[in-house]
């Protein structure tokens, strides 16, 4: 059975056609589903805010073309279906459906009427047109393509929404200092001249810490782990300034404060060397070295030698050193002092006028302290360098004078040297340039220096911890940093800062509330105190009544028990070597508590239970009265001790 | 031998035609009934016709015997009438050869020897002789006193029967009406059909029709009628819709599920797919169309539907069931017909 030549390509034509057409509508609704459905992955991208990913959305349209193209391979139509449809639009009464059944050759019906079917199949499609028979591959379902496409490329030129606000752990937000002053000065510990080996390790210890420290914190630091490292160097640097004197040390140490108070005028440099604040000692030996005359100056020498002989007796060669130094320190600020009133005297003699020189002459003279000599010196430097010739030997002369006469404050041979300094150039650049070293020069000895270094890093130390108290935490990282801005500013705000008020003057709190919008809004601080006057209260009768104060009022001391009550259950002595009492991040995960950092400290040498002191916990004696009330313990720390001590 | 068929099935088809206008010179009208009576005729079944008195059934056979030069025979069935007067029986007849002696029996031939057989009312009889007829409808031979004589070709019945007077009448049981390829409701004319036959019959007698169709003609139509090629959705669709009309098939629409006894079975498909094939002839194609076979599904479907208890007390009628089936039994599988309907 010959297939007929003519019906099968024709047929076979039509039927690609008519397979074409639906496999381009399936894919095209395949896309425009695949559209529709990119929405989802872009509207997540979005809230996800995954910026990047949202066009990669649009990929699912190539998704749904495939797995249109899929379905219309699966549900492709048969040769018979296509037959079927063809008759439908061509109304040829299924002669094309009949005849491509007959077309098979396993088909039995009469050749005649076979070819007869065929031929009138054929002539049908023959005779159809294109448009006749032709699947619309364009659906109403196909308008979702445009769409989800449009949709997908909105959600791509969208703005990413705001970045939600996550709650952190208090203490854990991250800070980052770009500047950190303070901890320079702790930096420059490492170039302290040491007084041994091992304080050169410690002091280069201290300043590795906080090189350290400085590094993370440009870097970005948890708040509470930065808060921490800065309390640990603090208690270093603290530990360090009392390591004069220091154990073994420790009783040559107290021998030369008592020598010291021996006197009644030296009793403030005494407390200063108990408190080991050589700075202060010094300053208040020249205060008084000059509020006396000459033999005032040789007493408060003589002082200074006994004390070092003292303490050098005693075992503490650090001491008698320091001392020795401060006396030797002193006794060539005098002799400065002495050439520079001197010259700034003949100065005046000779007619030659300079306001600075004079100003800080006579500052000199009312003060006589050390740093207006440096100033003095400063001022005669510069005015030595607009002296004529002429005036310079004006002025030789008359320091020569002076020495023959046995005049002036220094002694001849000194005043001699002076006035051939002055006669020749060479003499003259030498001065000028004595001058300038004496106004700049550091005649501090080693041991003050150190002293005041280890002061600077402390204060260093105490002006970064407070930068890191204030500090807010980091921006939103990455790409979120930009969009997440806002947010974060007003969670921050939201946190606020928590000053902390004095002592009896009540506790105020500065808020700066934050809003959504990152549109902070600056609250008005209220106090809110409450004084305490630490008084001893007897346990039935005490007269003595703590002091109570709202509202910012001070609290009054309390008096002193006098009552005759039963004192059985008195506390013991508290032992200031063994009271300890540390704030640690680590320990306490919630926000640091406001205020500094209280750590251990020996007790001042030299002090009893009955001299009341001036320093605070670190420094104060075990039993010194008023001690903890001049601490700067945190109210709430008071206010717990207070309570669990309580009956 | 192509251009000899496609010659041929146009010869078919302008006889049928030819027929048809002949049969048109006498019956006014009625053209529907016309062309299932043709159907009926080139596909080889037999008709049962059912209407009114008066609509011009007897008149509608008769036209057709004058116009097919076949040998056309009527029987008036009445409730008296017995198997031998349909059939004929043996008679004792005098041998001409044998005077004094010579009677022996002779076969008289009944009426159902004709080729065009008109059974009138038919469901006047009694079923013992209607069942003679079906016999013969059935065998195309009858069986007259042990001997079987087969019947001359083309053998066609037209039986007619009355469904308003029932009373005294036998109706043809199921298994009777399968016999029957077609049931056609002959119905009331339309008023300018009526006047065109009142004009008609109330003037002057007209001339008989011509013959216009030899017996040869008809068995040739039989023959090609058998030829015609039906692919296999159109069979499909026949089988879906018999099977459709079964309340118990699963994709039964629900009118047949409550108002259905008994569906149609295999003979009904057969006469389905055949009355179509005719159709497709007598239209002149080769082939037979979805078309075809919804234009035969009543005629052929409608005796063969036996409605419930329920369904007669709703008053479904067959045909109603019937445009049920057409309406819920598709003809093109489901992709092509949604197809089709979008772009409508």
């Amino acid at each position: 059975m010959a297939k007929d030549q003519s019906f099968e390509p024709l047929f076979n034509r039509w039927a690609s056609r008519v397979r074409r057409r639906l496999a381009l509508r399936h894919m095209l609704t395949g896309a425009a589903l695949g559209a529709i459905l990119a929405l989802v992955p872009a509207g997540i991208a979005w809230k996800m805010r995954h910026g990047t990913l949202r066009p990669y959305a649009a990929l699912t349209v190539v998704g749904g073309l495939i797995a249109g193209a899929t379905v219309a391979y699966r549900r492709r139509w048969n040769d018979e279906t296509v037959a079927l449809y063809l008759d439908g639009e061509l109304a040829s009464d299924e002669a094309i459906a009949t005849a491509v059944e007959l077309d098979a050759p396993s088909d039995d019906t009469d050749p005649a009427m076979r070819a007869v079917v065929l031929q009138s199949a054929t002539s049908a499609l023959g005779r159809a047109s294109r448009k006749q028979a032709r699947p619309t591959w364009l659906r109403p379902v196909h308008l979702l393509l445009p769409l989800g496409l449009a949709g997908v490329g909105y959600i791509t030129r969208a703005p990413l929404p705001p970045a939600p606000i996550v709650a952190t752990d208090p203490g854990t937000t991250k800070i980052q200092l770009a500047q950190v002053d303070g901890l320079e000065k702790v930096i420059k510990l490492a170039q302290l001249d040491p007084r041994d080996e091992a304080q050169r390790e410690r002091l280069e210890k201290i300043a590795r810490d906080a090189e350290k420290l400085k590094e993370d914190l440009n870097k970005g630091l948890e708040k509470r782990e930065a808060q921490d490292r800065i309390a640990k160097l603090k208690e270093q640097i603290a530990a360090e300034r009392l390591t004069l004197g220091d154990g073994e040390q420790r009783a040559g140490l107290e021998s030369a404060v008592s020598k010291l108070e021996e006197n009644d005028q030296t009793k403030q440099a005494a407390k200063a060397l108990g408190d080991h604040d050589l700075e202060s000692m010094d300053a208040d030996m020249e205060k008084l070295a000059n509020s006396r005359e000459k033999q005032d100056r040789d007493l408060a020498k003589k002082s200074m030698q006994d004390a070092a002989d003292a303490a050098k007796k005693n075992g503490a060669p650090d001491v008698a050193k320091a001392l020795e130094d401060e006396k030797k320190a002193m006794e060539k600020r005098e002799k400065r002092a002495q050439g520079l009133r001197d010259l700034a005297d003949a100065m005046k003699q000779e007619g030659i006028k300079n306001d600075g020189v004079q100003s800080q002459s006579e500052a000199l003279d009312r003060k006589g302290t050390d740093d207006a000599a440096k100033k003095l010196s400063d001022a005669m430097g510069k005015a030595m360098d607009k002296l004529t010739p002429e005036e310079k030997k004006r002025l030789a002369d008359r320091l020569r004078d002076e020495a023959k006469k046995g005049g002036g404050q220094s002694n001849p041979e000194d005043l001699k040297d002076l006035a051939d300094q002055l006669s020749t150039p060479e003499g003259q650049k030498k001065l000028d340039d004595e001058l300038k070293d004496m106004a700049k020069d550091d005649d501090e000895p080693k041991e003050s220096k150190r002293q005041k270094g280890l002061d600077d890093a402390q204060g260093g130390a105490d002006g970064t911890e407070k930068d890191i108290g204030k500090q807010k935490g980091q921006q939103g990282e990455g790409d979120q940093q930009g969009e997440g801005q806002q947010g974060q500013q007003g969670q921050q705000g939201q946190q606020g800062q928590q000053g902390q008020g004095q002592q009896g003057q009540g506790q105020g709190q500065q808020g700066q509330q934050g809003q959504g919008q990152g549109q902070g809004q600056q609250g008005q601080g209220q106090g809110q105190g409450q004084g305490l006057g630490l008084g001893s209260q007897g346990n039935q009768q005490g007269a003595g009544s703590s002091g109570n104060a709202q509202n910012g009022q001070s609290g009054g001391p309390g008096g002193h028990d006098v009552g005759t009550g039963n004192h059985a259950g008195a506390t013991n002595t508290v032992d200031a070597d063994t009271l300890k009492a540390r704030a640690h991040g680590h320990i306490n995960k919630a926000q640091g508590m406001p205020g500094s950092i209280t750590t251990t400290a020996q007790g001042r040498a030299g002090g009893t239970a009955n001299v009341r002191g001036s320093g605070d916990l670190k420094v104060v004696g075990p039993s010194e009265v008023d001690g903890v009330e001049r601490s700067d313990v945190p109210q709430e720390y008071r206010e717990q001790v207070r309570q669990y001590f309580q009956p | 031998m192509s251009q000899s068929h496609d010659a041929v099935l146009s010869q078919a088809a302008g006889a049928v035609a030819s027929l048809r206008d002949a049969i048109g010179h006498v019956i006014i009208g009625q053209s529907a009934v016309v062309d299932q009576v043709m159907w009926g005729l080139v596909s080889g079944g037999h008709i049962l016709l059912e209407g009114a008195p008066g609509l011009g059934k007897t008149l509608l056979v008769r036209t057709l015997s004058q116009c097919l030069d076949l040998k056309f025979s009527r029987i008036q069935f009445t409730p008296d009438l017995m198997p031998s007067d349909v059939v004929g029986t043996n008679v004792l007849v005098m041998d001409p050869t044998q005077r004094a002696a010579g009677s022996m029996f002779a076969v008289q031939k009944g009426p159902i020897f004709g080729q065009i057989v008109l059974a009138d009312e038919i469901n006047r009889a009694t079923p013992k002789t209607q069942s003679a007829l079906l016999e013969a409808m059935a065998e195309h031979a009858v069986t007259i006193a042990g001997t079987r004589h087969v019947l001359e070709e083309p053998f066609f019945v037209l039986a007619t029967e009355n469904p308003i007077e029932m009373e005294g009448t036998y109706p043809l049981p199921e298994a009777q009406l399968d016999r029957f390829l077609l049931k056609v409701i002959v119905p009331q004319p339309s008023e300018d059909e009526l006047c065109d036959v009142l004009t008609r019959t109330t003037g002057r007698e007209q001339s008989a029709p011509p013959r216009v169709m030899s017996r040869e003609s008809v068995l040739q139509l039989r023959a090609l009628c058998r030829d015609v090629a039906i692919a296999e959705p159109v069979v499909r669709y026949a089988a879906r819709l018999t099977r459709a009309s079964d309340p118990s098939a699963k994709d039964a629409p629900e009118v047949v599920k409550k108002g259905v006894r008994y569906g149609a079975a295999v003979r009904g498909a057969q006469s389905l797919v055949l009355a179509a094939k005719a159709v497709a002839l007598c239209e002149g194609r080769p082939n037979v169309s979805f078309n075809d076979v919804q234009k035969v599904a009543k005629p052929a479907l409608r005796h063969r539907i036996i409605r419930s208890f329920e369904g007669e007390a709703d008053g479904v009628t067959t045909d109603q069931v019937i445009d049920a089936l057409l309406a819920a039994v598709p003809t093109r599988p489901p992709q092509v017909s949604a197809e089709q309907k979008a772009q409508a």
